[in-house]
């Protein structure tokens, strides 16, 4: 088993593929992975469309043989409609977690209505995902400052930082309830990272999705060639992944 | 020629690259020869240790190293001297890193830098990216006030400037992109609106390994461009002073 813990269901791909997840599986098939976190796109960039993609995601889900494990999101601005969005694609559309881009989607970390969410997310045991490694409402810290204030709710770090913050990741991933995704840290700092952080807390992941560009085949190849010890990667791209979800 | 646009040499924290290292990586992937810079520690402090190292690691292999110096520009004068020096004992581009050295890529702090280089013809290597201390933006304030020296973008504002890549270097005909950190499925596809002749292919290494990165770029960039990416274009840039 290999889970991709970081893809997207694309704007384009909506558009060229309506609501078929064929070719975006043929793809994970290629590299051998069988399951994937999916993560929308519409849905992180305007509000709008919130809903409508969550409600995709779920259906694509249901296409997908068991092997797309959908992540929905919610926007704080919309107060407690965001709560209950984030409270309906759980409990209603079935699903394992919540994504959010606070650099997209243009809020803090500190929002309050956010804080329910991330409250909320702890009760119903889904983990939440955050891109990180951008300031200034998506830096490490001020996840592992969410991760102080919410001890109950399982956060993952969707990009350890990225390229330049991945020392704050690490420092982030004191806390017990981060977690690290390798997606996007260069490939010495993913070794840093897997020498350093617990080993039980570490994910891989793609970006897949977010446009037509393929990022599979560089990022696991640059992960399955790092000075990493077999058994980790195995534990990182398979057994970690159900350990994040099983909670639910 | 085949040349890698910016590996880093030396060890310290997670750096471990040394020459004896480097030199059968690059025979193995097809590299005549390799830009070698300083360690952060000293891009930030002891220039002059740093620049010393890469010099004498070109001077012990003739024709396979291009040594790229740095100095702080928080060091003023001093700074600009130890710059003069490095390129006296021949260092062959200009390293600055304003997340490492501590201020924005576009403050004067940088321009008597600058200055000089303009007056060595020497190309300027800015690493970029997040934080926000360098961004493409940023290299272009810098191209424009110094349209006659070379501004290389160090890993083309990876990742999260990717948004303003394109057109910040399409504002300013010396703005030429560097492909490390900024993996080859974006990378090359860069290149089609920016022009093959702003690419410039490095590894980072050790960041990045040496040979994964030269075989996922051979892979990536199209074997007409493969020349021109991959070490013609910066040969044109560093020949600017002078036959390599």
């Amino acid at each position: 088993m290999i889970v991709d813990c970081h893809t997207h269901w694309g704007t384009m791909w909506t558009e060229r593929y309506g609501e078929d997840p064929a070719t975006w599986l043929a793809t994970l098939d290629r590299y051998g992975l069988t399951h994937a976190l999916v993560f929308g796109l519409d849905n992180m960039v305007r509000l709008d469309l919130c809903q409508a993609d969550n409600n995709r995601l779920a259906r694509l889900a249901d296409k997908g043989a068991g092997r797309l494990i959908p992540f929905g999101t919610a926007w704080p601005q919309m107060g407690n409609a965001g709560v209950e969005e984030a409270r309906r694609c759980v409990e209603d559309l079935g699903m394992r977690g919540l994504k959010f881009h606070p650099w997209l989607q243009g809020f803090s970390t500190a929002d309050p209505t956010f804080g329910a969410i991330c409250g909320l997310a702890g009760e119903l045991k889904v983990p939440v995902t955050l891109h990180d490694g951008t300031p200034c409402y998506s830096l490490p810290e001020q996840m592992a400052g969410l991760a102080r204030r919410f001890p109950k709710t399982q956060f993952v770090l969707s990009h350890s930082g990225l390229l330049w913050n991945w020392r704050s990741a690490l420092e982030a991933a004191r806390r017990p309830n981060i977690w690290l995704c390798l997606c996007g840290p260069h490939m010495r700092a993913s070794e840093e990272l897997c020498a350093r952080a617990d080993p039980g807390r570490l994910l891989w992941g793609s970006d897949f999705g977010f446009s037509f560009a393929d990022p599979i085949g560089y990022r696991l190849a640059a992960f399955q060639e790092s000075r990493i010890d077999d058994r980790l990667k195995e534990q990182i791209l398979g057994v970690n992944p159900l350990r994040l979800l099983e909670a639910r | 020629m085949i040349i890698d646009g910016y590996c880093v040499l030396g060890v310290d924290r997670e750096y471990d690259l040394t020459a004896q290292a480097l030199l059968p990586a690059m025979d193995a992937a097809g590299v005549d020869r390799a830009v070698i810079a300083p360690v952060d520690r000293w891009l930030a402090v002891d220039n002059r240790r740093g620049n010393d190292y890469v010099l004498q690691a070109a001077a012990a292999h003739p024709g396979r190293f291009i040594p790229a110096c740095s100095a702080n520009p928080w060091y003023g004068e001093a700074g600009v001297d130890e710059f003069r020096r490095a390129l006296s004992e021949g260092a062959r581009l200009l390293v600055l890193h304003p997340m490492v050295q501590g201020y924005l890529a576009n403050d004067e702090l940088v321009w008597p830098l600058l200055e000089a280089a303009r007056e060595a013809r020497v190309p300027v290597y800015i690493h970029t990216g997040p934080p926000g201390s360098s961004s493409p933006w940023q290299i272009t304030d810098l191209a424009e006030r110094y349209p006659a020296v070379d501004f290389i973008m160090g890993h083309s504002g990876s990742t999260d400037f990717w948004n303003d890549v394109n057109d910040a270097t399409l504002a300013a005909e010396n703005i030429y992109l560097e492909s490390s950190l900024a993996r080859p499925f974006a990378f090359v596809p860069r290149l089609d609106v920016v022009g093959a002749h702003r690419g410039i292919m490095g590894s980072f290494a050790p960041n990045s390994d040496f040979g994964f990165e030269w075989r996922q770029i051979r892979q990536a960039v199209p074997a007409d461009l493969f020349s021109q990416v991959c070490g013609g274009n910066l040969r044109r840039l560093l020949e600017k002073r002078g036959a390599l």
